[in-house]
């Protein structure tokens, strides 16, 4: 079943007087269940496209179905209604709260705003939230600055599904974390997806990441997509220049040696 | 081989009683190698790179030494003594003797001074020139660490650059008094992978040409070793791991070092999709 579908979509912005198009007639599906990693070199178009998807940006040009329905024809309740099962997860995802918030206001909001537990149910769910994310129920009432990255990003990702949301878009979301703490957020966001059949739209600019993780796989340059497939294929044998260049300066421990 | 700097039981504190950010660090630099210090984030890096480049925050208590070797202008000339000098005594200079690039580029560069300047003004205060050969220095600078139509950027402030371009010209303007140690900081970390590799591509050709030692800190373990020659490992502050890259690779000895090989995840590693069956 497809989740999200988006055809030719673009968006403009001006540079320098002219205009340019930091997204070009994109299309790509998601299945559920499924995940499509976006790929290419800084300004390419990812993050743009993320917003696209999420309607934190309206595009010039293009369709978005989410879930079977027109997604840029829905506004107001219908539109908060959908948007509950389209969540994200950024690079520094709690950013946006004041420090001093605590875990179990950061993980209240979705449950209250898309009322999905009452005032009372609510620190019950909290608790179940973050034990399902891996992390201890007593967490709640410590402040977001008091964890550490690995922990707030676990947090971000129990925000994320709190709606149960059948697609997750992820950009950069596991770039800032150390590899060891890496390795066990991908494995949590695999292990979410496996039994909540939950998609993934999968921002990164490292091709590792994306071949660990990702069923297919869109090449990015200027905004345009020069090569899509199956994930390990491309990356075992990309066809594009941008994508043979993103294959090539990937480090290997196995290569490159001095 | 002759030793640039040798470390010995180096701590460094940044409050009284706070918790040693270094510790007991003994470590010699080989002149002319490329030494990586590898390690996840608050495990000492910049703080080892800031204490060598004597750039430690004001009020950070050190202990230990670090003492250089050198070359003298004598050397310059041709002779081949070298003199040692403690710490405290005659602290190499930085831009002059040691050249440092930083992970994010606007933090060395002036983002109201064309950038021709910025680095004409390295070599005028540390080589004793006027502007004009400065200038002509700066000119060919560019041209070395490959800057498109070197003329017009010379007059370009930093913002009207891309991120890779900007650290291209940090990169000039730290080697612009030919420093013998370079320090690079997570130099590439910011930049996109195409990027990257570009830049490690231009710091190896920069080191190779004018035989700088250089300090390649990374947290990525896979990234050092397409450059250094010996791989040193920081945990927690210490340094737990130190070898030639390929024993580090192969047969490192320390149990943390063979975890952070195998987070690694490369372009040939089985997918973690695989390897727990959860593909659809
Ligand atoms: N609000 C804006 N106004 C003008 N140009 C913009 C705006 N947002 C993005 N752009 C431009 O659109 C292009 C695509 O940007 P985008 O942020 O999507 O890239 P990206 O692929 O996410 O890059 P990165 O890997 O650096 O995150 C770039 O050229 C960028 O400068
Ligand atoms: N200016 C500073 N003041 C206080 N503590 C600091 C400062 N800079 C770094 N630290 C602390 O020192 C330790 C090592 O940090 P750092 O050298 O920046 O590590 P890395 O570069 O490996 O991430 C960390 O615990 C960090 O929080
Ligand atoms: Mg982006
Ligand atoms: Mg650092």
């Amino acid at each position: 079943m497809t989740v999200l579908a988006v055809s030719d979509l673009t968006k403009r912005y001006r540079r320098g007087g002219k205009p340019f198009a930091a997204v070009e007639a994109v299309s790509f599906e998601i299945g559920q269940a499924q995940t499509l990693a976006l790929a290419g070199p800084s300004g390419s178009g990812k993050s743009t496209i993320a917003r696209l998807v999420l309607r934190l940006l309206e595009p010039d040009a293009g369709r978005i179905e989410f879930e079977g329905a027109d997604f840029l024809a829905l506004s107001g309740a219908a539109l908060r209604a959908r948007r509950a099962k389209l969540q994200m997860v950024f690079q520094d995802p709690l950013a946006a709260f004041n420090p001093r918030a605590t875990v179990a206001r950061v993980l209240d909001d979705p449950l209250r705003i898309h009322g999905i537990a009452s005032h009372t149910e609510r620190p019950h769910r909290i608790a179940a939230l973050l034990e399902r994310v891996g992390l201890d129920a007593g967490l709640a009432q410590r402040a977001i600055h008091e964890i550490s990255g690995g922990q707030r990003q676990r947090v971000a990702i129990a925000r994320a599904i709190a709606t149960r949301p059948s697609l997750i878009v992820l950009d950069e979301a596991v770039s800032a974390l150390d590899v060891s703490v890496r390795g066990r957020i991908l494995e949590l966001l695999l292990d979410l997806q496996s039994q909540e059949r939950i998609a993934y739209l999968f921002i990164s600019h490292d091709l590792g990441v994306i071949r660990a993780v990702a069923h297919r796989v869109v090449i990015l340059d200027a905004g345009r997509i020069v090569e899509s497939g199956d994930a390990r294929a491309v990356i075992a044998d990309p066809q594009s220049a941008i994508g043979k260049a993103l294959v090539a300066a990937t480090p290997r421990l196995n290569r490159n040696r001095p | 081989m002759t030793t640039l700097l040798s470390i010995r039981d180096l701590a460094v504190r940044y409050r009284g009683d706070g918790l040693a950010a270094l510790k007991g660090i003994s470590l010699d630099v080989e002149a002319g190698e490329r030494l990586a210090i590898i390690g996840e984030s608050g495990s000492g890096k910049s703080t080892l790179a800031l204490v060598i480049a004597g750039l430690l925050a004001w009020g950070a208590k050190i202990d230990g030494c670090i003492d250089w070797f050198l070359p003298t202008d004598a050397d310059a000339r041709g002779s081949k003594d070298r003199q040692a000098s403690a710490i405290n005594s005659s602290t190499p200079r930085l831009g002059r003797d040691i050249g440092f690039i930083f992970q994010d580029p606007s933090s060395s560069l002036d983002p109201v001074m064309p950038v021709g300047r910025q680095i004409a003004e390295v070599a005028r205060a540390h080589l004793g020139i006027g502007w004009q050969d400065a200038f002509a220095i700066a000119k060919s600078l560019l041209e070395r660490v490959r800057l498109p139509d070197p003329d017009a950027i010379l007059r370009a402030y930093p913002h009207q650059l891309s991120g890779g371009q900007r650290q291209r010209v940090a990169i000039a303007a730290a080697i612009a008094a030919g420093p013998k140690l370079l320090i690079a900081d997570e130099a590439t970390s910011a930049l996109d992978t195409i990027v990257q590799a570009e830049i490690v591509a231009l710091i190896r050709r920069l080191v190779a040409e004018d035989g700088m030692t250089l300090l390649f800190i990374s947290h990525d373990i896979a990234l050092a070793a397409t450059l250094a020659d010996r791989i040193a490992v920081l945990r927690h502050g210490e340094l737990i791991d130190l070898g030639e890259t390929n024993q580090i690779l192969d047969a490192p000895r320390h149990v943390y070092t063979r975890a952070l090989l195998d987070a690694h995840l490369g372009l040939d590693a089985a997918p973690l999709l695989d390897r727990r069956g959860a593909q659809s």
